[in-house]
């Protein structure tokens, strides 16, 4: 099962500064941009990596999700690439 | 000219994070796809010592590098979805730009690309039956800046990214990534320039993984001891599969160096597992 719009968008979360912005503010409407499965939005919004993974998405695409979480902003890891 | 130089270095990007608060960022990102990964966090002074002892075999890897006088440096990483997505994974990418640059952290790179060394070894695979993806437009990332900030800080020769997937599945064969090895050090043989290469990433780790924090060290140390043999040609014989139960898809960029360097022994090694995701190992082949 590809999972591309989904994985897309985790890309675009660590590369992208408009979508990480928009995403703080209105993380639906960044979704909405994206073709993704309900079941695919349940997991962005829980915020899992493991679900992520589950759905088939590379597991280091999936820990971008975390760059969403307040706890996660800071961390060193958005400076590298 | 043979190859000048040839050496295989570890990028784990907390070789370059500092102890303390930025090694603590990356473990509790990392650590988030298994959260019991984290009960076993190295203390603020492993951290260091682990980061002196990196320092060190870099050292030596750096003096082997300059003592050869290189007119260019060869490197050979990953991509991790810095360049490459799925709307296009290249097996095989050499860049043909003019300059390249990336940041890591507060570091910023930034080299002169020898995009003549890049199109010799594009047209030679070509003639031999390797054909590569290449481009001008590449943002270097911690695949080779961690490296790089230890070896070539200045950048006082050019530099010719190349790139391998092992990123993706699926990876080329350590085989085909050997017979790529092959093709640059011909490709080396017929110029009168001093070609030096590196290839960067490994060993064992299991990033974005539930398996993060293992490190398969004894897989780790067969493959050194391989390499001071002499007998790297042996690891083609791996399967993809093998390697990825190990942890060591990126051991396929440094099978590149290995069909490069043939049958010369590895004149130097070193290996730290970091306690945290992966084994840290670095090698140098003074006589080729």
């Amino acid at each position: 099962m590809s999972c591309y719009d989904l994985s897309r968008l985790l890309f675009d979360l660590k590369m992208k500064d408009s979508v990480y912005e928009k995403a703080l503010t209105d993380f639906e409407d960044v979704m909405a941009n994206y073709e993704l499965t309900a079941e695919e939005k349940t997991a962005l919004r829980d915020g899992d990596p493991r679900k992520l993974r589950q759905l088939g998405v590379h597991g280091m695409l999936c820990l971008y999700i975390k760059r969403l979480q307040p706890e996660f902003r800071d961390n060193i890891y958005w400076q590298q690439k | 000219m043979p190859l000048v130089s040839a050496l295989a270095a570890s990028h784990a990007p907390n070789i370059l994070l500092e102890p303390g608060s930025e090694w603590e960022d990356f473990m509790d990102l990392h650590y988030s796809m298994a959260p019991k990964g984290s009960s076993n966090r190295p203390t603020l002074e492993q951290q260091k010592k682990l980061r002196q002892d990196a320092e060190a075999a870099f050292a030596v890897l750096r003096e082997d590098l300059e003592r050869s006088h290189p007119d260019v440096l060869v490197v050979v990483a990953n991509d991790q979805f810095v360049n490459f997505f799925w709307n296009n994974i290249p097996t095989f990418f050499v860049t043909v730009a003019e300059e390249v640059k990336g940041q890591f952290t507060r570091h910023r790179f930034q080299y002169r690309n020898h995009k003549e060394l890049g199109n010799a070894i594009i047209r030679a695979g070509m003639e031999k039956g390797i054909d590569f993806s290449y481009g001008e437009n590449i943002e270097l990332q911690h695949t080779q800046n961690v490296p790089l900030y230890f070896l070539l800080r200045e950048p006082s020769i050019p530099i010719l990214p190349i790139y391998v997937n092992t990123w993706v599945d699926p990876a080329p064969s350590p085989r085909r990534c050997y017979q790529v090895g092959e093709l640059i050090r011909a490709v080396a043989e017929q110029s009168k320039e001093r070609i030096a290469i590196l290839a960067t990433g490994g060993l064992s780790h299991f990033p974005g993984s539930p398996r993060i924090g293992e490190i398969d060290e004894k897989f780790d140390h067969r493959l050194l001891e391989v390499l001071r043999d002499g007998k790297g040609k042996a690891l083609a014989d791996y399967s993809v599969q093998e390697l990825l139960q190990a942890g060591d898809t990126e051991f396929l960029n440094w099978m590149v160096v290995i069909g490069a360097v043939g049958d010369a022994k590895a004149s130097y090694t070193a290996y730290m597992p970091d306690f945290v995701a992966t084994g840290w190992g670095f090698v140098s082949w003074r006589s080729l």
